[in-house]
């Protein structure tokens, strides 16, 4: 790229702009390339791999990250991961895996590192300008693309509940992200409040080095082991979705009446949709924990006060350490809600297919979803869709306009309820349903057309 | 791959694990100074239907491919040289060159020959190869996947199997003419006919700038 002043925009032609050099960025560029474009990635940070890099200055792993979905459902569909690898891998190796994927395919010539979009906006019709926020004493740079691809991920900005007396507590509160090191939670005793993987995960820890732990969870939720019926509890379920309706459900609750009946023991509702529905809690070793009593469960937490903690059912404890493992808020600050489909009140973003601007043609987001499965074969399809998108809508206008009846009809199957105002769980889609839907945004742009 | 390849594949068990062995020879490898590594080409990843895997390539070509400034390696898939036998037809066996493919450090060329050349076909169809090289295919697949990322296709026989019906049937299904080498299809690893060969597919990639 030629040096470009700080008041006329360079136009970077049909190039496209993907922001965001973590899996869903990587996937992007790679497909995009793929498919004959030329490609800017912008990545905040100084390493690739966004939230699986430790050296992301931001990152939320904690102590001993593994992944929760398996090997086989997790790995990009066109680049598995080695097969001597562990059913579950480690963080270490899911960036390990991240990075071979962009040193195979040559990405990191075409990412700028420490650059972060301040802010985008359209122009000349379809086109986008991009502004890289200035890093110290430089101005800002503003550059034309013909597409942006919004990839910024959402575990960036913690979701922080607020308490009663929480600013003068006398212990120490953190959220799940600031943990980093296990040995914070070494001879404390330490209150993990949340109960999603971050919270679950974070109280098996303590469970094993901390003095003692208690966990505050609001609400019943899917508690999945690792394996079921000697498989991968992702796979085992994924193979039954092919079944047919009636016999599938037959033989889901069959599978899950052992981790549902070992929930009920310890105390734990188990919601009435299927753990498809709703991200579900994978740690085998969690329930244990609860049964040895290494791990105290106790509700909601209603206040703090000095060194203590209250909760809603009256009792109290005095802890030392507090992990708030209470997730994130999703954010997409760098561009205006509008052109996400959301307005200023209501910021949520209101994508067609969840993933396509529903103001800006050649606007999209990849990986804006919490499918409850691995996300990365989902970004996978989604950007392969986007990469086609993007060349149909030039050269077929005909199939450009099926395409957008299309996706049009697509988005009413997976419209969110109003009643749902969690931020994370507007991001909740049925992964059998939602790559179904892909598949027929795909077929839509491919496949030959009916004679 | 399509979609609901993937979603097909994603949910059958996974061909068992085996501990493959590859040769690899790179450029630098040569101790000559004139060659170095090319990074603006691609590595290729050899495979046969020869029992005797990777080191089939051992004796000319993964030397000579290394001379054209390319990373050069071969793998014996289950069963082959010196990979142990485990279960699994063709599709196992191209799991073991997609698994192959991906250690290689940059996007690679597959090249099968005889009955490697159906696996390499089969891997192409799960990995975006960056070129696709059969050399007097055997045996292949009747339900062949449409290659990720479309790469260029060769098609290589020698001048007996121009004429039959699989060859025909392979060069229709991709919708190329087969290029010829002189000698037998078995004469592919070493002597004046092999030597020739290569050339073909070395100046056929170089065409391509793969
Ligand atoms: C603790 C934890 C465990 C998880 N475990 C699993 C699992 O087991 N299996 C699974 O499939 N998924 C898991 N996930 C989900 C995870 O989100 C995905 O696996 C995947 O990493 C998402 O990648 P991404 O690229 O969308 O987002 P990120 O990894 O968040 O990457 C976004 C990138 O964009 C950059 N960026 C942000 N804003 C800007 C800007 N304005 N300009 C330039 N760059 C910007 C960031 O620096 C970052 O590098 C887990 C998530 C968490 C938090
Ligand atoms: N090992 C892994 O691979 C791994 C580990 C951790 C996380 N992850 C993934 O990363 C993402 C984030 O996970 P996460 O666990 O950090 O966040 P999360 O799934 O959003 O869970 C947050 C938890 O905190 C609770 N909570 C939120 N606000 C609260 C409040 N004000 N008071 C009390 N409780 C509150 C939520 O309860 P409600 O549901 O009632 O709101 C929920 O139980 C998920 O996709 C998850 O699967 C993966």
């Amino acid at each position: 790229m030629q040096e470009y002043s700080s008041q006329a925009a360079y136009d970077r032609g049909e190039a496209v702009c993907v922001i965001g050099a973590g899996a869903s960025g990587l996937i992007a560029v790679k497909n995009l390339r793929e498919n004959g474009f030329e490609v800017d990635c912008y990545e905040r940070d100084t390493v690739l791999g966004g939230l699986w890099n430790p050296q992301n200055q931001h990152s939320p792993l904690y102590p001993n990250t593994h992944l929760v979905t398996s090997r086989s459902q997790t790995e990009i569909p066109d680049f598995p991961m080695p097969d001597d690898w562990p059913d579950y891998p480690s963080a270490a190796q899911m960036l390990e895996y991240l990075t071979s994927y962009a040193k195979h395919f040559g990405l990191s010539e075409h990412i700028w590192y420490g650059s972060e979009i301040s802010h985008l906006e359209t122009v000349e019709g379809a086109r986008f300008e991009v502004v890289v926020k200035p890093a110290a004493g430089s101005a800002a740079r503003r550059l034309r693309y013909g597409a942006v691809i919004i990839a910024t991920g959402h575990h960036w900005a913690p979701n922080l509940p607020s308490y009663p007396g929480l600013d003068d507590f006398r212990g120490t509160v953190m959220h799940s992200s600031q943990l980093k090191d296990p040995s914070r939670l070494r001879g404390k005793h330490v209150l993990v409040i949340g109960g999603g993987n971050s919270g679950v995960d974070i109280a098996c820890e303590a469970a094993v080095n901390a003095a003692s732990c208690v966990h505050s969870v609001r609400r019943g939720s899917w508690h999945l082991p690792k394996y079921l019926g000697g498989e991968p509890s992702d796979y085992a379920l994924a193979r039954l979705a092919s079944r047919p309706k009636l016999l599938r459900r037959f033989l889901t609750d069959r599978i899950l009446k052992g981790p549902k009946r070992l929930a009920q023991r310890m105390g734990i509702e188990t919601p009435g949709h299927g753990p498809g529905d709703e991200e579900p809690v994978r740690n085998g070793r969690y329930l244990e924990h609860v049964g040895d009593g290494s791990i105290k469960r106790r509700g909601e937490v209603a206040r703090f006060d000095g060194y203590d903690v209250a909760f809603a059912d009256g009792t109290e404890i005095r802890p030392d350490l507090v992990v708030l493992a209470t997730g994130y808020q999703p954010k997409i600050a760098c561009v205006a809600p509008e052109l996400l489909g959301g307005t200023r009140d209501q910021p949520a973003p209101k994508l067609f297919a969840r993933m396509f601007s529903p103001k800006a043609q050649t606007l999209a987001v990849a990986g804006l979803v919490e499918p409850g499965v691995g996300v990365l074969p989902i970004v996978h399809w989604q950007t392969h869709a986007i990469a086609r998108w993007l060349q149909v809508r030039k050269s077929d206008p005909e199939r450009a306009e099926s395409f957008k009846l299309q996706v049009n009809a697509e988005s009413s199957h997976n419209a969110v309820s109003a009643a749902d105002d969690s931020p994370r769980r507007r991001l909740v889609v049925d992964a059998e349903e939602y790559l179904a839907s892909l598949g027929r945004i795909i077929d839509t742009l491919e496949q030959e057309p009916a004679k | 791959m399509s979609l609901t390849a993937w979603i097909r594949r994603a949910r059958t068990p996974e061909p068992v694990p085996v501990r493959r062995e590859i040769a690899v020879f790179e450029p630098a490898d040569l101790f000559d100074i004139e060659i170095k590594d090319n990074p603006e080409t691609n590595p290729v990843l050899c495979c046969t239907g020869d029992s005797a895997g990777a080191a089939a390539f051992n004796a000319l070509w993964l030397k000579r491919i290394a001379s054209s400034g390319r990373y050069a390696a071969a793998v014996s898939v289950r069963g082959q040289g010196g990979t142990p036998a485990a279960d699994g037809g063709p599709e196992a066996r191209a799991h073991d060159v997609v698994q192959a493919a991906v250690t290689v450090p940059r996007q690679t060329v597959l090249i099968g020959h005889g009955e490697g050349a159906a696996w390499a076909a089969l891997a192409a169809g799960r990995y975006p190869a960056a070129g696709l090289v059969l050399v007097s295919p055997q045996r292949f697949p009747k339900q062949l996947p449409k290659p990720v990322g479309e790469p260029p296709i060769l098609l290589v026989v020698s001048e007996s199997e121009t004429q039959s019906k699989e060859v025909q049937a392979v060069a229709d299904e991709y919708g190329i003419t087969p290029l010829t080498f002189a000698g037998a299809p078995d004469d592919v690893f070493k002597g004046a006919p092999a030597e020739g060969l290569l050339d073909a597919v070395l100046s056929w990639l170089d065409a391509q700038k793969r």
